[in-house]
This record gives C-alpha cells, structure tokens and sequence, in this order.
C-alpha cells in the first residue's frame, strides 16, 4: 500500500513539474546533434522545442539553416564536390582503357555548384520535415538563454519569444576561425569555399588539418593551380605518421604545392589577385586564399556565462560524461563542446542525452574506437589508434603490419599510386589496435573494420577471415608477416 | 629415375640438407639445430629427436619404426624426388606449393604452356584467376564501369564535345600485357620459395608417380590443383558459342551479345559489354538471376541492370544456335528465336578438369560432376593424393582455393592438420552494380535459425543525387533473434565488395547487432547505413501456429 502511494506522490510531482514547462526539452540548434536528440526526445514522448538561424550556405552569428554544417557547409557539400573532382583524374585513368576523349575535359563549375546548393537545400527541407514528424516545433530565429530554464528566441523580424523548459539543450556547433594577419579579410573559409562563384585558377590554402586537405584535393583535381602551406613536417597532425607522409605523398604527386613549416603573414590586394607573403619571404599570386586554420564553438551570444554555463578557454561548453553542463538543467553536444568534432559522434551525443534524460537509461557517448575519414583524393581513412599512440599506450610489444601496394585498376591506367594499409596490433593480447588505410575507397572499406576494432577483434580473427578477391579491402585479412616489431622499451611491466 | 634439379630447404646444415633429399621426410625449418620435429604422417605421429650434438644425426631404426605404424602398407625408406608434386599452378596450387616449400619441403609443380583461352593443352602458371578469371575479368569492368561514370559526371558538370569511344584493341593489348605481367611474377614467386617449375601436362601414374609429357617424377604426395574449365550445354550450333575464356579476349567489340545463364559469371559480363556499348541480351531458365543469393538481392541486382539497358529473358532455355549467312547468329530458345547476335556466350557453369588425369585408374574417387572427393584435409581416397580448389569443387573461389591451399601445406609439413574453414566466407560478384555478401541468406536464416530479424535499406546514394541516373544501393542485415548475432549481411551497390570485406571479419568473429550498433558511422559513406539500422524491417519468428503465414509474410514484404 505504502509502496502504491509513493508512486502515485511521484507521477503527482511529475504532473505537476509539466504542467510548469513550455517544454520538456528545448534545442538551440538544428544540426546533426541537435536535430537527433530533438527527435529521439520526441520519440520518448517529450515535448520538444528547436530553434535554429534562417538557412544560408554561409554561416555567421544570424546566419544557419536546418541541418547545420554537416548538411549545409560541411560533409555533404564537401563530399560532393569530392566527387565532382576525382572525375578529373578519373577520366584521365579512362584512356589506357581503350576510352577515346578529348584532349581538354570541358568542367562547367556553374553547374557543380548549382546542383549542389540545390541538393542542400533539398536535404535542409528533409530535415524540417524529420522534425515535424517527430512532433517537434521550429522556430526560426536566434535562441538564447535567459535564466537555467528560459529560453528566448529573436525571430526575423525582431520579434522576442520566450519559452520556459525543463531540459535546455546547446547544439550550435562551431565556425571557421581566420587567422589574425594583415589582410585576412581578402581570405576566406571553408563556407565560401564551398560557394565560390568561379573556380579558383590559383587557389592558396593555409591549414595543414582535413579541410585544408580536401578543399586542395578538390581544387587540383578540378585542374587549378595549389600552393597547401601548414605548420608542421607533414599534415594531418595527430593522424599516423606513416599515413601522414603517404597523403603528402599522394597530394605531391597530383600536383599540389607543398610548403611544410611555413605560415602565411600578409595578404595584400593587387590587381593580378592577392598577393600572399609567407615567413619565408616567399610571395605568390592567388586568386583565392582558404583559412583552414580551426574551427570555434558558436557560444559567443549564448548569454551562457551569466546563467553559469562554464566555457573552456576556446569557448568550448563543459560538459560531464552525460553532456550536462554545470548547470543542471543545460546541456550541450556536438561541435559546440569540442570533443570530438564529427558527424557521428554528434548522433552519438544527440542519442545518448535522449535516452538519458527521456529514455530513463542514463548513457555516455563511447569515444573509442570512433572511425574516421578525411576525403582528400586518394582518401584517408583510420579507426583505433596510430602506432605512435599504441607504442605510447602499450604494456607489451606492438606488432605493426603494413600493406603497400598498386591497386589493380592502376596496373592498366598507368597511374602511379600505391595502396597503403596498416594494422597496429598488441604482441601479447592480439588485438587490433589501429588500423589505417589511405587509397580509393577507403572510408568504406574502413567501416566494417571499425565494427571489427570496437569489439575487440584480434588479429587471428582478422586472418581467419576470407578475403574477397579481388579486392583493395582482402589485403586487411591477407597480412601474413609482420613489418616491424616495436619493443615498447622504458615501461618497464611490473606484476603488481 | 627422373633428373630434376634438387631445390633444398632453406637450412644451413649440408648435412641435413642430405637428410632431407635422402628421406621421405619433411621438415619444418628449425630455429635451432638441437631440437627437431620430425613430420611423418600429419594425423598419426610426431616424435622428436633430442641431440646432444649441434648437428643431427639420423636414426634410421626409429624412424623405420614410426613409418611402419603410420603408414598404410607404404613402403618404406623409399626415396622420391619431390616431398610434394602439385598437378596445376594455379591459385591453390601455388599457394601450397610455396608455403610447403617454405615449411621445408621440395616441391615441383607442372603447368600446362601460358594462353589465355584453357584447353587439354593450354592453360598458364596464375591460373583461372590471373588468367581467365578474376583479373582479366576485373579489369574488363574497370573498363567498362566508365561509360556509366561518363554519364554520372555530366551531372557534375562535366561535359564531353564528342561522346566518349571505346577502342577495344588497346583495351585487349593492355590488359594482355597486365597478364604477361603477372604470370611472369607467379614464375618469380615459385621460383624465390624454391620450387621446381614444370612446363607440361602431368598425369598421375600410381599413388607417388607423375607423367609430365613422357618424363616420371615421383614424390612422397601429389596434390591436384588443376582448377576448372567452362561448361558448355550440348545443343545444335553450340560450336558456335563462346564460353568465358574466349570472352575475355575477343578480337573485336562484340556489337549484340547473348549471355546465357544466370549466374555471376553471366551477370558480370552482361555488365561488362553492355558499359563497353555493346546490345546485351541474358538469357536465364529461372524467373531470377544469382540462384542462391538472397532473393531480395536477386531481384534488386536484376532491376539495377535492367535500368542500365540489359534485356533479360527470364525462363527462357536455349535451344539451338543458326548461323546465317551473313554470319550472324540466331539462337533459338523454347520462346521463340531472336536475332542479329554477334556473339552467344554461354556461362553455364564450370566443370572440373579431371579428365585424363589418370585419377580414377589409381583409385582416387570422382564424383558425378567430375570433381574430385575429399575428405575435410582435401585428401584424395588415395593416402598420398590430395586436391584444393576447383577440382574438388566445393567453394569456387580464388581465396577459398587459397585457404585450401595453405592449410595443406600445415597439414603436410607443419605438423599442424589444418582443416580449412568453410564459415561466413565472403564473396561478391562483379556485376555492375556490383554485390558484396557474407554469411546466410534471409532463406538460409530461416531455414537454420527460425526466428531471425531482418534490417534492409534501399537508398539512393549522395552520387546519385546529383548524377541524377537511377542508381539505387540495397543493404540487408540478418540477425538471430535468440542471440543477437549477426548471421547474414549482403549489399547491391557501388563499392559493395569492398564495403563486405571488414563487416565479414565482424560476422566471422561471431559479432552481435547490439556490437553494430555500438560502432560509429563513418559520414558521409554508404558503408555506415550498415551500422546505423535502428529498426528491423521484419522479424520472422516461426512459432508452431503460424509458421506457414509468417513464411508467407516474409515472402511479401520481401518485395516491398
């Protein structure tokens, strides 16, 4: 009897706790995070506010659009003029094939872009409509945060709504930062890249991370001229070495200008383009220069600091394990609190918190094993650990097997490109610690032996695996003799 | 006896290397000198000899000892010139050729002279695979998947001031010289390991006895790897078909074509002369193409290529092929008789290559379809005979052969019986668009399984989006209901044969659906859907009333 009673007190509290709130749940930010806890919510039966900017392909403190980057300045665009870009190659690859094409490929850029800012738009409309499915109201207009439970949005015309929730969730994400030289308003970002009216002839690109990678990757493939300039030995910073220097490779061998160790100073307007200076006292002539020197979090007008939302010095928002913030009732996922800034992993936040604070299953996003790809031409792909990070984190010995080899198609095209692909495996468990590969397909081969990684899988279990010929993927499950052994010498084991 | 040049072991020890030559022995390489383990029989005895001395002495008293028990009446202490003669150098036989050599063993191989079409007298070190098989085939379809990157690259804006033409004479003379190529690097990989090559058609003698063209090598254990060889159906005018081998090396464009049958060999080159521009016509006996693939695949697979311009005639045998004057052929079906082909192929199936081999009048068995029968370690009913690959047909693929191949060589001359492991073993088929699958079908599932969950996704990719062509991708999971595993996954679309190699080291590692779920995507890729099928599309549980409608059900979602 007692028990009943104490139950029925608490669905009372419950009610009556409701019956206080606009809504269980309010978004700000309609992007990959946002938009999947929103529905996931939803789905548990919450009540569920979102709001987000007006949509436009170029992002700034007004400027959004339902999808956010992923969708509308980011992966999406970014693969498909990935696409757009290896046909340069491709088609070149076509002749020793017996295909008969004209000396000079005609590209119309025009209808690149064209075509694609219509499928972003087309996937902005797919998203609203995912909302609205699940039950969750849009609003247009700039959110903000009032107090631990109040939300205020400023809609376009100026008019402010003011809605109270019991749950408030940050998913603004982040945007592309410039570099403070002389002259850094004459660059621009990844945003403008992807909607640049006319195709660079000599692109400059600062930034040695993927965007900077692939934005050269699409630009030479699409035939312009591209000077890639970024501070370390090899691009790619905290990606495998060994992996690092075959993208440089790769992307040396297609035809970009590589300028390790060295930084951009100035950028000054001249009539022949802008001219770019370099701390080697270099000058060259571009008629585009791309910062792809960082992204920050968007949490600038938040109003977060005056509701005691802690940001870290990049301004990322803190977060515990469960993407709370130290605000009870305020949490945030994806870019926004600058974990691990991917796609996936924002779904991942998005679901977690849900199913945290709507589905009764208290869940933490699993940042292990988070595969990932990078999309320059040939691509990268990785999961798990490079070797430096096993060598640094490894007990025992790590095994390293590594694959080099010309892929079949290009026995016949004459291209001149190697295959590389490795595994990092533990000498005394046998797991698979990392594995990487860089060459056509990649990211989807990378997939499944992701799955693969995160459960442990050894490296037996790898060889047991038949392989499916012929193929690039078998070589994964073809690696018979070890490359190198490393002696993880200084880490003394100790049976204690 | 035979003359040959001796190929010793990789050891230091002259001695031993006598040893070795001397003694129907095989010997793993030794790390040290002061312990070895002697193989004699791989299922009976392993005995080690302990010296006290660096360099071995033999004991012939013991040895003779062991040899009589594990040796069904054999004689013994008989000397042969090889431990090992492979019969066929291609995939599997290369395979244990090298690794047995590498294990310590002498090995020769004998190989019929290189062409690119197969006969009693033709065939080439590489084999079906490199030669007539998945190489030359694989390059065909790089070949021919162009034209329909042409046309998806107009939605990319890129654009073509005259069409694209194909010239098939460099295609051929490129992708010849990729043969002459790879055969040459066989030659080299048997040669490194240390094998002894021989140009000739072999012929088992007796249990330890091969005929190459006249000259007799014996050998303490002969392995046939001689593959198999397109099968053509006895019909009036069948003189005029082609089968696979030819195929892949026409002279000229074929300008319509018919391929006969249904299965992949079929399918891959409809795909392959229809993006080479030429008039495809399939002809099959069945509704559907890819006999036991999963049906959803086989009918996704169909529609795809119907889509890119091949006819297909379903349930429709041929019957008879006219040649008419002008030299074109007519082939008449039990439908009627269509027209104007240029060439009828027929890929309708693949027979072992067992004739005339002398197998059957030394008492190794055959079976009715000419493959020869083994037992779990590919040995023959004759002790010292054993055969891997497609002769022995069981799993027709080059990695399977592989497999094969090497886990006989631990068997021989490691001291390890190794079975080879015929479970969730992928393979794809290089239709255009192409398929990826391991594990069971859904019909499987059912069948072994009974209650299973089954996720599908049918998508247009991002690429399609913009190319604006029809393409579509088709993904299925299969998982047992009872324990969650992930016991089937299959895929139609582009990459799929590269996408199913990492998801078959997870279901061959026996991974569950909640372990898919558990792995994050990689975005934006076709492969993630894979691990981001949140809710099943049916599940089938066959519970003791309902079995038969859930059947049925299964059956009509199927097609949705």
């Amino acid at each position: 009897m007692a028990r009943k009673m104490l139950v029925d007190e608490e669905m009372n509290q419950t009610n009556q706790e409701e019956a206080h709130y606009d809504f269980d749940l309010f978004v700000i930010g309609a992007g990959s995070g946002g938009v999947r806890a929103a529905r996931f919510s939803a789905n548990y039966g919450a009540k569920v506010g979102i709001c987000e900017l007006p949509f436009h392909p170029i992002s700034s403190e007004v400027i959004g659009g339902v999808g956010g980057t992923c969708v509308i300045r980011g992966c999406v665009p970014k693969k498909i003029l990935v696409y757009g870009a290896a046909f340069g190659s491709e088609l070149e690859d076509a002749r020793n094939y017996g295909w008969e094409l004209n000396e000079k490929l005609d590209f119309n850029w025009k209808k690149l872009l064209h075509k694609k800012t219509d499928e972003i738009i087309r996937l902005n409309g797919i998203y609203k409509r995912l909302l609205s499915n699940a039950g969750v109201k849009l609003f247009e207009g700039e959110g903000k945060i009032v107090g631990p439970n109040e939300v205020e949005v400023t809609q376009l015309d100026g008019t402010k709504l003011s809605y109270s929730a019991k749950h408030i969730l940050i998913a603004t994400g982040s945007r592309a930062h410039r570099p403070p030289i002389p002259g850094q308003e004459l660059g621009i970002t990844s945003d403008e890249a992807l909607s640049l009216e006319d195709l660079p002839k000599h692109a400059v690109v600062l930034g040695g991370g993927y965007i900077a990678v692939e934005f050269a990757s699409i630009w030479r493939g699409l035939g312009a001229n591209v000077d890639l300039f970024f501070r370390k030995e090899l691009p790619l910073r905290g990606f495998d070495d060994e992996m690092r220097a075959v993208v440089a490779r790769n992307l040396e061998r297609r035809g970009i200008n590589l300028h390790p160790q060295t930084n951009l100073t100035e950028l000054i307007k001249t009539d022949n383009g802008i001219k770019v200076t370099t701390d080697h006292g270099e000058e060259l002539i571009a008629d585009v220069v791309l910062f792809a020197t960082g992204r920050l979090p968007n949490s600038k007008r938040l109003n977060l600091e005056a509701v005691g939302v802690e940001l870290d010095n990049t301004g990322a928002v803190k977060v515990d394990e469960y993407s709370r913030t130290r605000i009870p009732s305020v949490w945030a996922v994806g870019d926004v609190t600058n974990r691990m800034n991917l796609t996936p992993v924002a779904l991942m936040e998005g679901t977690c918190f849900a199913k945290t604070v709507f589905g009764k299953e208290p869940s933490k996003p699993d940042y292990s094993h988070v595969p990932c790809a990078v999309f320059s031409i040939p691509p990268l792909s990785v999961v798990g650990l490079s070797e430096e990070q096993a060598i640094e984190q490894a007990n025992g010995d790590v095994l390293v097997f590594t694959s080099t080899f010309n892929p079949m198609k290009n026995t016949v095209s004459g291209r001149q490109e190697k295959t590389v692909m490795k595994l990092v495996v533990d000498a005394e468990t046998d797991k698979v610690l990392g594995a990487s590969m860089c060459g056509p397909d990649a990211p989807e081969i990378m997939q499944g032996i992701a799955v693969a990684l995160k459960c442990g899988a050894t490296k037996a279990q790898f060889d047991s695996t038949v392989g499916i010929h012929p193929s690039a993927a078998e070589e994964f499950v073809t690696m018979r003799s070890v490359s190198r052994r490393i002696t993880c010498r200084g880490k003394p084991k100790t049976n204690l | 006896m035979a003359t040959t040049s001796f190929t010793a072991p990789k050891l230091s020890s002259p001695t031993f290397q006598t040893l070795c030559r001397n003694l129907p022995l095989s010997l793993p390489i030794p790390k040290t000198l002061s312990s070895f383990s002697f193989h004699l029989s791989p299922f009976l005895s392993r005995f080690h000899l302990h010296h006290h001395h660096p360099t071995p002495r033999f004991h012939p008293r013991r040895l003779f000892a062991v040899r009589a028990e594990s040796e069904n009446g054999a004689e013994p202490l008989r000397h042969y010139d090889f431990d090992l003669f492979t019969i066929g150098a291609g995939s599997g036989g290369v395979r244990a050729s090298r690794f047995a050599a590498n294990f310590g063993a002498s090995v020769a191989v004998c190989e019929l002279p290189f062409s690119t079409i197969s006969s009693e007298t033709t065939g080439g070190v590489g084999g079906t695979c490199v030669l007539r098989g998945c190489v030359p085939k694989k390059l065909m379809v790089y070949a021919s998947k162009y034209s329909h990157e042409f046309d998806e690259s107009n939605g990319f804006g890129w654009k073509y001031d005259t069409e694209p033409k194909h010239d098939w004479s460099t295609l051929m003379a490129n992708k010849n010289a990729e043969l002459q190529r790879l055969t040459g690097i066989y030659k080299n990989i048997l040669n490194k390991a240390g094998v002894t090559l021989i140009e000739g058609r072999g012929k088992v003698v007796d249990p330890h006895t091969v005929d190459v063209d006249g000259k007799l090598y014996t050998a303490r254990h002969i392995l046939i790897s001689v593959g198999g060889r397109p099968f053509i159906p006895d019909i009036p005018g069948s003189e005029y078909a082609i089968d696979s081998d030819a195929a892949l090396d026409l002279p000229s464009k074929p300008e319509k074509v018919a391929t006969v049958g249904g299965g992949y060999i079929a399918l891959e080159f409809a795909g392959i002369f229809n993006g080479l521009t030429s008039e495809v016509h399939v002809f099959i006996r069945q509704k559907k193409v890819l006999r036991g693939f999963d049906e959803e695949i086989r009918d996704f697979v169909g529609e795809q290529m119907a889509l890119r311009g091949i006819q297909f005639h379903t349930e429709e045998s041929p019957q008879a092929i006219v040649k008419s004057a002008d030299g074109s052929l007519s082939l008449k079906t039990n439908k009627g008789t269509i027209e104007g082909f240029s060439h009828i192929m027929f890929a309708t199936g693949r027979r072992p290559n067992t004739k005339n081999l002398g197998l059957e009048s030394v008492g190794v068995k055959i079976n009715k379809n000419g493959a020869i029968e083994v037992d779990e370690y590919s040995r023959t009913t004759v002790p010292s005979i054993w055969a891997v690959g497609d002769v022995t047909d069981r799993i027709n693929l080059t990695p399977v052969a592989l497999m094969e191949g090497a886990a006989l060589a631990k068997t021989l001359f490691q001291n390890e019986p190794t079975k080879p492991d015929y479970r969730a073993v992928p393979s794809a088929v290089f239709s255009q668009p192409p398929i990826g699958q391991v594990g069971l079908t859904e019909e499987q599932a059912i069948k072994e399984y009974g209650d299973i969950d089954v996720y599908t996704a049918n998508f247009r990719p991002l690429k399609a989006t913009l190319s604006g062509l029809p393409d579509r991708v088709f993904m299925k999971l299969i998982v047992c209901a009872k324990t969650n595993k992930v016991i089937g996954l299959h895929m139609c679309g582009e990459d799929s044969a590269e996408i199913a190699q990492g998801f078959a080291v997870a279901v061959k590692a026996g991974l569950t659906k909640a372990d898919f779920d558990a792995t994050v995507g990689i975005h934006p890729t076709s492969a993630e859907e894979f691990v981001t099928m949140r809710t099943p599309t049916r599940k089938i549980r066959q519970s003791s009333e309902s079995q038969g409608n859930m059947g049925h059900e299964a059956k009509t979602a199927a097609g949705v």
